[in-house]
């Protein structure tokens, strides 16, 4: 390669990337050097501002036609811009919660968590909009070894170390199982690029290919059900929740869960709907998918079952999470048209309300220095529109009428009903297991309406972590009212066709 | 579709290699168990340390910073490993490779200076 073909890429295309790049780097730098009593805060509120601007350069890409640059393996299309745009309005949150975390000082290196954050949503970015084997799998590494970090960044807490520990090992494990499903795809096709794969994949034969194929998704899917938190890899999910300060919590639920859902979606349809599937004239995607939906199935009674049992509440909002993983394959089984929008639009809900609601648990937390589900007792009487706000996030998570969250799991059952074929079991299971979710959300409710609060010592709301509320609560309301807006936006500027190659 | 096959029975030379490095260790000692003779006395049951006597526990602990050291002179061993090739082939490659190391050099260097402001470099 040389200077003119280098100079001919149309560089301003990873203008997000570059700038999310540069804020970590200075960040780092920035932290080694300077004096210890600067507040660290302020990294934080810069990084907010770096997101701001890579938000700006994302927008103004909207509507640019699919491209590739650097040799086929950075893509940009609707599908990676779509996905980005959740990517970092969620981060963007979490970092307006890690500034008012105080965690009764036992964060030690401040600076590490806002750069660290930074480096990780970085790989997240980059799962979005690769199109080549490798770089996939570099930023989802970059992704994991950052949350790893970021899991224990609590030093003096043995919870924090433990979730650490359990977090790199099963990550570890999940990463060799996705490795192991790729290099079988590199093996049959002989290319790490997405769209040389997708062209070549047809071309086997399915009495010499299709075992090898269908070893290659199983291992790759389970090996990315790690990112997703879903059966067989979610029993890292309670306790790494547990352990992790809230902020990273939240990053794990919401940035690393959409990032994951990103990877799944980018590799598994440009490979394997191009493969003969099982039956004559049918894809391996197809054959495939009675897999996913018993994974799905599972995830979704696992999740809300067990969810019922918990009395910390981030284990429970762990179990709850696993339980919208769950809700969040069925458009991915159905297959429907619906697929891309119902996906996207059920991550923006779930991003909104489940970052709502750990900022409302953050500020408890730190309140009242413990986990249990007793610290909203008597909240309404205490601090009515945290309480107010808290309502409208469990309302949404349960998917109550008026809530962003009821007007996704409308759009996922829709589709999953009036898919060929359709998928009533599997729409049945979600309805039932959103019946028994409905058992622990209004727990919580019980607790802030209906208990006596203990003590009058006043609740202190620090600014950033109250942005990240009330913003999250007139999101949710906004698209559970409106949802049109959101969704006739997307349907214009977003053509998830030019996914493919 | 032949390619497949090759593909495919290329890893039967992994198999082979896989059962002799199996059964080599098994049937060397077993077969030795059967030929040598068997006379234990107190001094043959001591380990063998290069001859002298032996002393202390085997299992000593190291200075937890060995091992920050070796990674970071892995690191960077790895870094003079892929400058090799480079400045062999520089006349081919051009200047967009140049910059690619620039890139990577200066990647490394930050991981210096982090190394030297988190005090890995001072031994205490």
């Amino acid at each position: 390669m040389d200077m003119e073909t280098l100079l001919s890429y149309e560089w301003s295309m990873m203008a997000p990337e570059f700038t999310i790049l540069i804020i970590a780097t200075v960040l780092s730098l920035v932290d080694l050097f300077a004096d210890k009593k600067i507040d660290r805060k302020l990294f934080g509120w810069f990084g907010a501002a770096g997101i701001g601007i890579a938000l700006f350069f994302l927008f103004s890409q909207i509507g640019h036609e699919p491209a590739m640059i650097l040799a086929n393996t950075y893509r940009l299309d609707a599908f990676s811009l779509s996905f980005k745009i959740l990517l970092l309005i969620g981060a963007l949150l979490v970092l307006l919660m890690g500034v008012s975390y105080e965690a009764k000082g036992e964060l030690l290196y401040r600076g590490e968590f806002y750069y660290l954050l930074m480096s990780a949503l970085l790989g997240a970015m980059m799962m979005a909009s690769s199109a080549d084997l490798i770089t996939l799998f570099v930023g989802l590494e970059l992704l994991s070894i950052s949350s790893y970090i970021l899991a224990g960044t609590r030093k003096k807490s043995t919870q924090s170390n433990e979730a650490a520990m359990k977090y790199v090992i099963n990550g570890g494990i999940s990463s060799a199982f996705t490795l192991f499903g790729l290099s079988y795809i590199y093996g049959l096709t002989g290319s790490t690029n997405l769209a040389d794969i997708s062209r070549e994949i047809s071309n086997i034969a399915p009495e010499n290919g299709l075992v090898l194929l269908s070893v290659a998704f199983i291992l790759t899917f389970v090996g990315l059900a790690f990112k997703i938190s879903t059966v067989p890899f979610q029993m890292w999910a309670p306790d790494v929740y547990q352990g992790a300060p809230i902020p990273v919590t939240v990053f794990l639920s919401v940035v690393s869960k959409t990032a994951g859902f990103v990877i799944i979606l980018r590799v598994l349809l440009s490979v394997f709907p191009f493969a003969q599937g099982l039956e004559a004239n049918t894809s391996l995607l197809q054959s495939m998918m009675i897999f996913i939906s018993v994974l799905a199935g599972i995830t979704m009674i696992a999740g809300n079952t067990v969810a019922l049992k918990q009395r910390n509440i981030k284990r429970l909002f762990a179990y709850s999470s696993i339980a919208h993983a769950g809700y969040l394959l069925v458009p991915f089984v159905a297959f429907s048209e619906m697929m891309f929008e119902s996906m996207w639009f059920y991550l923006a809900a779930y991003l909104l309300m489940n970052i709502g609601a750990f900022a409302v648990i953050q500020v408890m937390s730190e309140h009242s220095h413990s986990e249990d589900i007793s610290i909203f007792a008597g909240l309404f009487y205490r601090r009515p529109w945290m309480a107010v706000m808290m309502t409208i996030f469990l309302l949404s998570l349960a998917g109550i009428p008026g809530t962003a969250g009821f007007i996704g799991k409308l759009n996922i059952f829709i589709g999953a009903l009036f898919s060929d074929p359709s998928r009533y079991i599997l729409a049945a299971v979600m309805m039932g297991t959103t019946v028994i979710s409905y058992f622990y959300y209004f727990g919580v409710m019980a607790q802030m309406f209906m208990r006596p609060s203990g003590s009058a010592v006043p609740i202190r709301m620090p600014v950033g972590v109250t942005i990240a509320m009330v913003f999250c609560a007139a999101g949710t309301i906004t698209l559970g009212l409106f949802p049109g807006v959101v969704l006739d936006f997307f349907q214009t500027q977003f053509n998830f066709a030019e996914m493919f190659y | 579709m032949a390619d497949l096959f090759t593909y495919q029975n290329s890893y039967l030379v992994v198999v082979i290699f896989l059962a002799l490095g199996i059964l080599l260790p098994i049937v060397a000692l077993s077969l030795g168990r059967l030929l040598r003779p068997n006379k234990p006395t107190e001094q043959k049951r001591t380990t063998y340390e290069s001859g002298i006597d032996p002393f202390q526990d085997a299992r000593v602990q190291f200075n937890a910073r060995y091992y920050i050291f070796a990674l970071m002179f892995v690191i960077f061993d790895v870094e003079t490993i892929f400058l090799y090739p480079w400045a062999v082939a520089y006349e081919e490659l051009g200047v967009f490779a140049l910059i690619e190391m620039l890139i990577f050099v200066v990647m490394l260097l930050i991981g210096l200076i982090y190394a030297w402001k988190k005090k890995v470099l001072r031994w205490i």
